[in-house]
Formats: structure tokens, C-alpha cells, sequence
């Protein structure tokens, strides 16, 4: 009992870190109706930026994180400028392959700049919490909760401000937003700078619990694709309830069977999904 | 007053508007007839803001609309209701009608007032409020977005096909609902294929065919044209 409450918590805290990741992708595809595979880039360079800050500018873990935040948010906006504006007309292959040459782009700075070696950044609260045996990490817990209060804010945004309604109007009308007088432009990078900050928040969360590498983009990358092609290319909802099943697949898969399994597993429920609904979990059948 | 003067329209190397010359009174109810491809909904993206024309200009109050920013054209009092609506299906009405004032979200109080106005234009929408659109009929759908163009306040409405697929009952409850607006001091230009009930509102209205400008004239005029009976009128 005590060890399926401690998966527990492993599972809900990498389906936060998922969710974080997987919301921005999923927000940029319904706005832009592009795969932005730079977004694993984004959560990277957010890791990298965190671990700056902590060491070379010595803040804090919160003002890193927020850092880290605000860095990737404007590094996001400028990619949509300077990246996936001039293409908005061309092929959707071609902002495809961009995308794919910017996160090889950022992978390479990052190893000239730090090296290809594993960084480690230190747990704001070290130690353990022991709740009647089942331990959790201090940093587990952050993870959580940090994770469900930035996609409460999210939540908000979207839905209780005229701002986050311009976001998912354009993504279910861009024609029609166009024609009440939304700027498709301003919404673009809103929404680029958001996706941006939303992955350094979790690349920054889970940073003290795996180590940070340059390639943690790629591998994420692979990750947060499934979980929205499972919960629906565009769909919010889709990407959150797709972040936590993988990640419980993962957890308990790799638990329950076998660790080297947890990968597969994932992908395993990821493609018995698709077979059922080719649409993914949260899109209407078109 | 709506100014249109020799607008030309091209995609590629088809020419969908020829040489068009239109206006639109201030008070008037203009429309413009037409078969499918004859060129009404490329010169209402082009009032819109939403084409670019390759020659021509096209004016209300003096400004000019052919900029190719849309956002501009609604603050500006030229607001359209799209042929298909356009509508955000998973947004309540309300969400989508207020995203019609985007232009107006710095004035709350307009926007509340104006909210009131369409919701007594079309009571049918008020008990649906917090319904998504999408889940609408196709008559309410169509007052949705009438309503979501005039929460822009428009001095213009550029109204696209508002019958298109409905019921006779809803189409003459449409029609009451653009009179109505007119007479509160919208200049309105209406196209339509069903010429019978648009007539029966218009003031005067004008014949596109190819891309060209074939026929105009006052209401009376065109009720009265051979042509017109036997092309949109089916008598």
C-alpha cells in the first residue's frame, strides 16, 4: 500500500511536469495549426536557463525559475517572428523542418555553452516527508503542486479573461477572429511566448530531480507529441488527461513489469488509443 | 457612405472581381444578387479587409478599407457577417458575442449595453447564453452571428448569405431582425441568393454576374426587370 502511494506521487508529479509541457504544444498547434517541434528545445534551454541563473547569477530557486520563464517566453515569441511568421504561407512541411533545425540549433549553443555534460541542480528543500511510511520527496511535492497552481492560472486565463478567449477563438475560428478584429499576429507570439514559459516552468520543477542534459528537449519532445496525439492535436483538456495517463502508464508500467519496459508501455497505450480513436481522446471525429 | 470605385479582385490569374463600381447610402439596405461565383463574397473579404484588391479603391466615411487589416476596418464601423458564420462552436454565445466587441474592450459599459441591445434583437438567444454555438440551430447559429457583428457597433454591416440554409419561417425572422437594425441607423449592404426576401427590405440592390456589375437599381426597378424575375425571382 505505502509503495502504490509512493508511485502515486512519482506518477502525478511527472504527469505535472508532462502537462506543463504538453499544454504549451497543444496551445500553439490550435493557434498556428503547426507541430512546433522546437517545443522540446524550449523545455531544454528552460532547464539550462534555471541552472544559469541559480549558478551564475546565484538567485534564488524561485527567481531562477522565473527567469528561466521569462527567458524562454521571449526566446518562444521571437522564434514565432522570426521563424514561423515569414513561413505562415508556405507548405506546412516547411515550418516543419525549421522547427526540427532550430531544436538541432539549440542543442548545439547549449553544448558549446555548457558542455555535453550532465548538470545537476540542487533541490531547493532537500530531504524527505514521511507521511505514516510512504516517503515522498520535498521536491515531488513542489512538482505537484507547483504544476496544478500554474495550470489553474492557465485555466483561468483561457476562460475568464478576453485575452485568453482571443487564444481559443482563433484556434476554433481563425477566419472569424480575424473578422471581429483580432490580430492574428499579437495572438501568435502570445501564445508562443506563453507555450515557452509554460516548458521552462517544468523543465525547471524537474531539474532537481533528473539531471539536466541537452538532450532532454529530444526526449521530451517524443513524450509531449504522444500525449497530444492522444488527447487530441489543439485540445487542452486532451493534453492534461493525456499527460497524466502517460505518465501513470510509465510509472506503474515500469514498476508493476519491468523499469526498462516504462518507455514502451507508454507508447503501447498510446498506440491501442489511436487504433480505438484515430482522432485522439478529445476531438470530435471529423 | 460606402464608395466603391473600378475594384478589381484577382487570385492568381482568375479575375473575380472586374472593374466593380458600388455605393452604399448612410440609412440604406443595399442588395447584392448574384449566382454562386459570382464575385459577392470576394467583394465582401475585400470590404473586410480580409482580401487584398489588385486595383480600385473602396471607402467608407472616406476611409479607406483595401489595407488588408481587418482589425482596422471594424474600428473603423465596417463590421461583416460571414457567409458560413464563422462562429467559435466550443465558445458560449455569449463568450462569442463578446469577442465581437474586441474592438471595444476597453469600454465595458458599451459593450454591456450592447449585449442588452442584440439579446432584445433576438430573445431565442438569451435562454442560450452559456450554450457553446456549435450546439445551436442553424437559425440561431445565423442570429449568433449577427448579433456577434453588430457587438463590433457597426455604422456598416456587410451581411453574407444570412439565409442560407434556413427555414422560410427563420429566414423572415432574420430579415425582421436586419430591418430592425437598419432602421436603428445601420447602413447595411446584404448579398443573397434569396432575391425575393431581400428585395422585399432593400432600397436598392445590384446585379453581379462574373465579376461585373450587370444591373442596378432601386427595389421597384429590379422587382420589375425580366432578367432579374427569370434569373432570382423564378417567375
Amino acid at each position: 500500500m505505502t509503495i502504490l502511494f509512493q508511485q502515486l506521487s512519482n506518477a502525478l508529479a511527472l504527469g505535472g511536469v508532462y502537462a506543463l509541457v504538453a499544454l504549451g504544444l497543444t496551445l500553439v498547434y490550435g493557434v498556428m495549426r503547426v507541430p512546433n517541434f522546437a517545443h522540446g528545445g524550449l523545455y531544454m534551454l528552460g532547464a539550462y536557463f534555471a541552472y544559469a541563473a541559480l549558478n551564475s547569477l546565484g538567485v534564488g530557486y524561485v527567481p531562477a525559475l522565473i527567469l528561466a520563464a521569462v527567458a524562454v517566453a521571449g526566446l518562444a515569441a521571437l522564434l514565432e517572428r522570426l521563424v514561423f511568421y515569414p513561413l505562415r504561407n508556405a507548405p506546412h512541411v516547411h515550418a516543419m523542418i525549421a522547427a526540427i533545425g532550430v531544436l538541432f540549433f539549440f542543442e548545439a549553443v547549449v553544448q558549446l555553452i555548457w558542455g555535453a555534460d550532465f548538470k545537476q541542480i540542487a533541490e531547493p528543500v532537500p530531504g524527505i516527508l514521511n507521511l505514516g511510511g510512504v516517503v515522498i520527496t520535498w521536491q515531488r511535492l513542489i512538482v505537484i503542486a507547483a504544476s496544478v497552481l500554474v495550470m489553474l492560472g492557465l485555466n483561468f486565463f483561457l476562460k475568464r479573461t478576453l485575452t485568453g478567449a482571443t487564444i481559443e477563438a482563433m484556434s476554433q475560428n481563425r477566419e472569424g477572429a480575424r473578422l471581429v478584429g483580432i490580430n492574428v499576429n499579437r495572438v501568435g507570439m502570445l501564445t508562443f511566448a506563453i507555450s515557452g514559459a509554460l516548458a521552462a516552468v517544468a523543465a525547471a520543477l524537474i531539474a532537481p530531480i533528473v539531471s539536466v542534459a541537452p538532450s532532454m528537449g529530444e526526449v521530451m519532445n517524443l513524450k509531449v507529441f504522444a500525449i497530444i496525439i492522444l488527447g487530441g492535436m489543439g485540445s487542452v483538456p486532451g493534453a492534461i488527461v493525456g499527460a497524466f495517463l502517460l505518465a501513470f502508464a510509465e510509472v506503474f508500467g515500469g514498476f508493476y513489469i519491468n523499469l526498462d519496459f516504462a518507455d514502451v508501455i507508454g507508447f503501447a497505450a498510446l498506440v491501442i488509443v489511436l487504433a480505438i480513436r484515430p482522432q485522439g481522446l478529445f476531438r470530435r471525429g471529423t | 457612405m460606402l464608395e466603391v470605385s473600378r475594384l478589381s479582385v484577382n487570385y492568381g490569374p482568375f479575375r473575380a472581381l472586374h472593374d466593380v463600381d458600388l455605393t452604399v447610402q448612410e440609412g440604406e439596405i443595399v442588395v447584392l444578387l448574384g449566382a454562386n461565383g459570382a464575385g459577392k463574397s470576394t467583394l465582401f473579404r475585400t470590404l473586410s479587409g480580409m482580401q487584398r484588391p489588385s486595383a480600385g479603391t473602396a471607402t467608407w466615411r472616406g476611409q479607406p478599407l483595401t489595407g488588408g487589416r481587418p482589425e482596422y476596418n471594424v474600428s473603423h464601423g465596417v463590421s461583416q457577417c460571414p457567409e458560413g458564420r464563422l462562429l467559435f462552436p466550443d465558445l458560449s454565445v455569449e463568450k462569442n458575442l463578446r469577442l465581437g466587441a474586441f474592438v471595444h474592450r476597453r469600454d465595458a459599459a458599451g459593450t454591456a449595453r450592447e449585449l442588452e441591445r442584440v439579446y432584445s434583437l433576438f430573445p431565442d438567444l438569451v435562454g442560450k447564453r452559456n450554450a457553446p454555438a456549435g450546439s445551436l440551430s442553424g437559425g440561431q447559429q445565423q442570429m449568433v452571428a449577427i448579433a456577434r457583428s453588430l457587438m463590433a457597433r457597426p455604422q456598416l454591416l456587410l451581411l453574407d448569405e444570412p439565409s442560407l440554409g434556413l427555414a422560410p419561417m427563420v429566414v423572415e425572422q432574420v430579415f425582421q431582425a436586419v430591418q430592425r437594425v437598419n432602421e436603428a441607423g445601420v447602413s447595411v449592404l446584404l448579398a443573397e441568393q434569396n432575391a425575393f426576401a431581400a428585395l422585399g427590405i432593400a432600397h436598392r440592390g445590384y446585379v453581379l454576374e462574373g465579376g461585373r456589375v450587370s444591373l442596378q437599381g432601386s427595389q421597384q426597378a429590379l422587382l420589375g426587370d425580366d432578367r432579374v424575375r427569370s434569373a432570382y425571382l423564378g417567375v
